[in-house]
């Protein structure tokens, strides 16, 4: 009809302050919502590169026999696309000037790195820099140790077997330097096709063959799916998320922007049904006299459907107008933090969920009240009739309920994450409900008055029902802002308990027992003190209640444990972050049985009692289970799956020492003389590694700050759009008491404490609620401990408070800027 | 009676004809009743006053007369349909095409131009090209030079005057008005009841006006008086003053 279509212009629409406020709504809901879909995803590619390159790659095929795979493995990865690349990793002497010295050497090949790079130096004082791939052929890169203790050059010549080979430069740092306890000597790098020409690798030498493999992930997975049955038991196929390391730091960061995307999701509908429910009042007159012009109910339902059409497509293009520079600026952050260009990447699918928040909040929270306009009687053009009556909202109640539960149920996935928020929302309203009932008994008795406080307190009982709304989405948004700060400080905080600045980033191992005392003093000297020191005995679990492991065990189950030899232990006492599931821990003077790590044990199926055999060298040793316990593996200290009593099975077994500490960049060099001093013990240095980790907390930190912004900012604005929806009246009411003769003064203190109060005690509500939602997440969710957070609590109160003072005192602006009579005027 | 030769009152059936009218509405303890068996007729081309003081039921009768609301019993008969029997729907489409209706707080939209509140009635009625039709009537109302104006742009006057504009737009037969210089001085008010009836004169238009204001009942050619609900017509309807 063409009145709809004159009536539908956007521009038109424009002109109304709730129009603005609805669009301004759906805009920044889209915004935020797709900003933190499209950096969610992108943040997930990115991390998922960087923990690729701890594989150089983003698998890896290990064949731990001995022999190197068959060549058809690789062909047919090659045919289906990835990327391949090769590593042999063996053990041997290297000769130079100053005598020879046990390394481990990685020979790679042309196409090393597929994922990470190489950090390296072309001299001791040279910068360090990074590069692509490995050294070519007839060139060698050693660690800058091995280089002191043969006091060696740059440009001499290193004998590995019978290849002589050109030091170029210096290896400071691979992308895949794993955390292995073989790897105990300096590393060497040289290229593969060189290794056959050392002669060093002989049929039943020990020596690891390593594949790397890289694209698209559905390719790795079917290709995964056609290897999987003609893997032996000695291949071992790692990726990224087996990493245990990582896994948690991702899993947890991808949480949290799933909350952070969930409170947006939440914002926006608070923010879209408060403007439209205020649009709706304001429209009524206008629907009575579309009435008696001789608009139908239908027309009426027809005009605004497709107004609130039209409104989804501005606030989408709007929105998604606004995600994509954001997005890009987030990631240019991201590059900047990664010191390095991160490829963009926009994934269309990631717009969906956007898209469907702002369906879901026209459809669901702006739509009913609209849709209410049809009954409006056109008898109000003459005469105003009553307003709707409370029971009219209960199903738009319901509808909104449900309709926030499946939109967060969609964004997160996570029916905690919904439980809890909702949870804690309906708490917050059943507070509300019962302080407004309070507050309203209270504020009855208070008599008006010429002082500030009297006014604001009166005010608050005139207005009890737009401040008691008012209150509860500011108390709302409160809320779910304040969920987000916590969540965001105790993830961080975490993290940083979990890797603090000094954690241990150097392993001594193979400490002869009579040498740990001297070992210990040394390090003490250095100002660089030892962590604990545990005994460490090499054995292999042989029998399972007197049968042999590896029958009891199917062979389907890959397990590494039962493949390699284990390093156990004893130790008096549990270390502090394991922690007994079952059974019991050794007691006093005990010294039968043994603690197995948790995982293990479920792998192998044991349980309380079963009897393990352990061979070690020569000797036999059978216990009994008495404690299954989880292992902390990411906690860069020793870890072991099988534990001891002192004086148990394993008190006459040859054992060595191992322990970890703290070395600082600039007590590096403390390595050369304590290399001289102990030449048996092997030094582990994964400085690196935790350089890498803490390298990534740091990004995802910065995501999480930038995306918490975002949110703030959200809030910021329902709780604006909340204060303009009763502008009107403020305005009219301001206007009416200066023109009774109200000093302006007066209008603007009372005002303001009136508002000072409301986000006072909605601050007070909402953080209290936010630490209720909070102690649910962190049970289900983020897996940490629940404590107050006083910080956050105190300042919420008074923030909000100011806050909303400020805004208040702004929504009286014009009331105090132009003379009383030309704002009535204006407001008729 | 004017004697304009307009085909609409060739036609010899009464424009409204209401018979046993009565209006109640229930509060939260009782009913109230309104309006109570109120009668009447009012022909073709008639311009009628219905006189009372606040409260005493002519604006809901007005409001029934017009179909903006329905009865509790009796009829209403506007032009030929019974519209105290019709739906909300069915009485919306017959006010788009035959009623014109004039505000006392004016009703514009204040969203629209002067042009475009005008042109609204015309776009609901189905009008190709309205916009001819709507400057014409405000060029006719003297705001041809305020087309482009939101109403909050506007004085009183010229807003009621843009709303008499708005009202003959569609062409009525039947032009309701509630206190129509209710929100202006004397003096406006007397330009704007002056126009709203030259124009009504020109379009031979059926006038049912709710005013308390007696000088302005005395321009219409006959003033019924309603007094808590009960209505009366005095004996002596005089000539109109003009």
């Amino acid at each position: 009809m063409a009145a709809s279509g004159k009536l539908m212009s956007v521009t038109r629409d424009w002109r109304e302050r709730d129009v603005r406020v609805v669009l301004v709504a759906l805009v920044i809901a889209v915004a935020t919502v797709a900003t933190i879909a499209l950096f969610a995803g992108q943040l997930q590619r990115t991390l998922v590169s960087s923990a690729s390159s701890f594989l150089a790659a983003d698998r890896q095929l290990e064949a731990e026999n001995g022999l190197p795979i068959p060549p058809e493995w690789l062909d047919e990865a090659e045919a289906r696309g990835l990327e391949t690349g090769q590593m042999v990793e063996f053990s041997t002497m290297v000769f130079g000037e100053g005598g020879f010295q046990l390394v481990s050497v990685k020979a790679v090949s042309d196409e090393y790195p597929l994922r990470g790079d190489i950090e390296t130096q072309s001299g001791n004082q040279a910068p360090r820099d990074t590069v692509d791939r490995g050294p070519g052929p007839g060139e060698v890169w050693v660690n800058p140790r091995l280089l002191r203790l043969l006091e060696l050059n740059i440009g001499d010549t290193l004998e590995v077997g019978n290849l002589e080979l050109d030091i170029t430069r210096l290896l400071i740092r691979e992308p895949d330097g794993g955390f292995r306890l073989s790897s105990l000597a300096p590393r060497v790098m040289m290229h593969v096709d060189d290794v056959a020409g050392t002669g060093v690798v002989q049929e039943g030498s020990r020596v690891e063959y390593v594949y790397l493999f890289a694209g698209a992930e559905p390719m790795l997975e079917d290709y995964y799916h056609w290897l999987q049955p003609q893997l032996a038991p000695s291949h071992e196929w790692e990726g990224v998320q087996d990493g245990e390391t990582f896994s948690r730091s991702l899993q947890r960061a991808e949480r949290f922007l799933l909350l952070g995307g969930s409170l947006a999701v939440l914002l926006a509908a608070v923010a879209v049904a408060v403007a439209s429910r205020q649009y709706a009042l304001s429209q009524r007159d206008t629907v009575a006299l579309l009435k008696t012009l001789g608009l139908s109910s239908r027309g009426i339902g027809g005009l605004y459907l497709r107004r609130l059409s039209l409104w989804g497509v501005v606030g989408i293009l709007g929105g998604l107008a606004v995600a994509l520079p954001l997005f890009w600026l987030l990631v240019s952050l991201l590059s900047d933090v990664l010191e390095r260009p991160v490829d963009l990447y926009l994934d269309p699918a990631a717009v969906m969920p956007a898209l469907l928040t702002a369906v879901v909040s026209l459809f669901a929270f702006a739509y009913p009240p609209i849709r209410r306009l049809r009954s409006v009687p056109a008898m109000r053009v003459l005469r105003a009739q009553p307003g709707e009556s409370g029971r009219e909202v209960i199903p738009d109640m319901v509808l909104a309920v449900l309709a926030v539960f499946g939109l967060v149920w969609m964004y997160a996935g996570e029916f905690t994450l919904v439980v809890a928020l909702l949870g804690g929302l309906a708490l917050l309203l059943v507070v509300l409900a019962m302080l407004g009932w309070g507050m309203v008994a209270v504020l009855r008795r208070v008599q008006g008055g010429g002082n500030a406080w009297r006014l604001a307190l009166v005010g608050l009982y005139r207005h009890r029902r737009s401040s008691m709304a008012q209150m509860a989405v500011f108390a709302m948004t409160l809320m779910l802002a304040a969920t987000l700060v916590l969540v965001r400080s105790s993830l961080l905080d975490d993290w940083q308990a979990q890797l603090p600045e000094n954690a241990p980033n150097h392993f001594l191992i193979n400490i002869a027992p009579d040498a740990v005392d001297d070992v210990e003093g040394f390090w003490h000297r250095q100002g660089a003190p030892l962590e604990a020191l545990y005994p460490m005995v090499r054995g292999r679990l042989t029998e399972l209640n007197g049968e042999p492991v590896k029958e009891v065990v199917s062979k389907d189950e890959r397990i590494g444990a039962l493949n390699r030899e284990l390093n156990l232990t004893w130790m008096g006492s549990l270390p502090e972050d394991n922690q007994i599931v079952s059974g019991q821990w050794f007691g006093q003077g005990q010294t039968e049985g043994v603690s197995v790590e948790a995982e293990l044990a479920a792998k192998l199926g044991l349980k309380l009692g079963d009897r393990l055999t352990f061979t070690i060298g020569a000797s036999r040793v059978t216990e009994p289970v008495t404690s299954i316990r989880t292992v902390q593996w990411d906690s860069m200290k020793p870890n072991f799956y099988m534990a001891f009593p002192p004086g148990g099975g394993l008190a006459d077994m040859p054992a060595t020492w191992i322990t970890s500490f703290f070395l600082g960049p600039d007590q590096k060099l403390a390595l050369n003389d304590f290399s001289r001093a102990f030449p048996t013990v092997s030094v582990l240095e994964i400085d690196h590694i935790i350089d890498r980790i803490q390298q990534i907390v740091r990004q995802v930190t910065q995501a999480i700050e930038a995306i918490l912004a975002l949110i703030l900012a959200a809030a910021l604005v329902v709780m604006a759009a909340v204060v303009s929806a009763t502008l009107r009246d403020r305005q009219r009411e301001g206007a009416l008491l200066r023109t009774l003769g109200g000093r302006q003064s007066l209008l603007v203190r009372s005002t303001m404490l009136e508002f000072a109060l409301l986000g006072f005690v909605a601050g007070a509500l909402g953080v209290v609620a936010a630490e209720g939602a909070v102690y649910a997440l962190q049970a289900g969710m983020f897996e940490g401990e629940f404590r107050w957070h006083w910080q956050v609590v105190l300042p919420v109160p008074v923030i909000a408070g100011v806050l909303l003072a400020i805004l208040g005192r702004w929504q009286l602006q014009p009331v105090l800027s132009v003379s009383p009579m030309l704002l009535l005027r204006r407001l008729e | 009676m004017n004697q304009m030769t307009d085909l609409r009152k060739t036609d010899n059936r009464p424009m409204l004809r209401v018979s046993d009218l009565t209006h109640r509405v229930s509060l939260e303890t009782d009913t109230l009743t309104i309006l109570q068996g109120v009668s009447l007729e009012i022909n073709r081309g008639e311009s009628v006053a219905i006189v009372g003081r606040s409260g005493s039921g002519k604006t809901t009768l007005l409001g029934l007369l017009a179909g903006l609301d329905t009865p509790s019993e009796g009829t209403v008969e506007l032009d030929g349909s019974v519209i105290s029997t019709l739906s909300e729907d069915e009485r919306a489409k017959l006010r788009a095409r035959r009623v014109g209706f004039v505000f006392q707080s004016f009703q514009l939209l204040p969203a629209l131009s002067a042009l475009e509140n005008v042109m609204l009635p015309l776009e609901l009625a189905g009008m190709e090209s309205p916009q001819q039709r709507a400057r014409e009537l405000l060029e006719r109302v003297g705001l041809g030079e305020r087309l482009n104006h939101t109403p909050r742009q506007l004085s009183g006057g010229e807003q009621q005057r843009v709303a008499i504009a708005r009202a003959f737009a569609s062409d009525p037969v039947v032009m309701f008005a509630d206190e129509p210089t209710g929100n202006l001085d004397n003096r406006t008010g007397q330009a704007v009841s002056d126009l709203l009836m030259e124009l009504n004169r020109e379009q031979g238009t059926t006038l049912v006006m709710v005013t308390h204001d007696e000088h302005l009942a005395a321009r219409c050619g006959r003033q019924l008086h309603i007094e808590a609900g009960l209505l009366t017509e005095p004996e002596t309807a005089g000539e109109p003053e003009i």
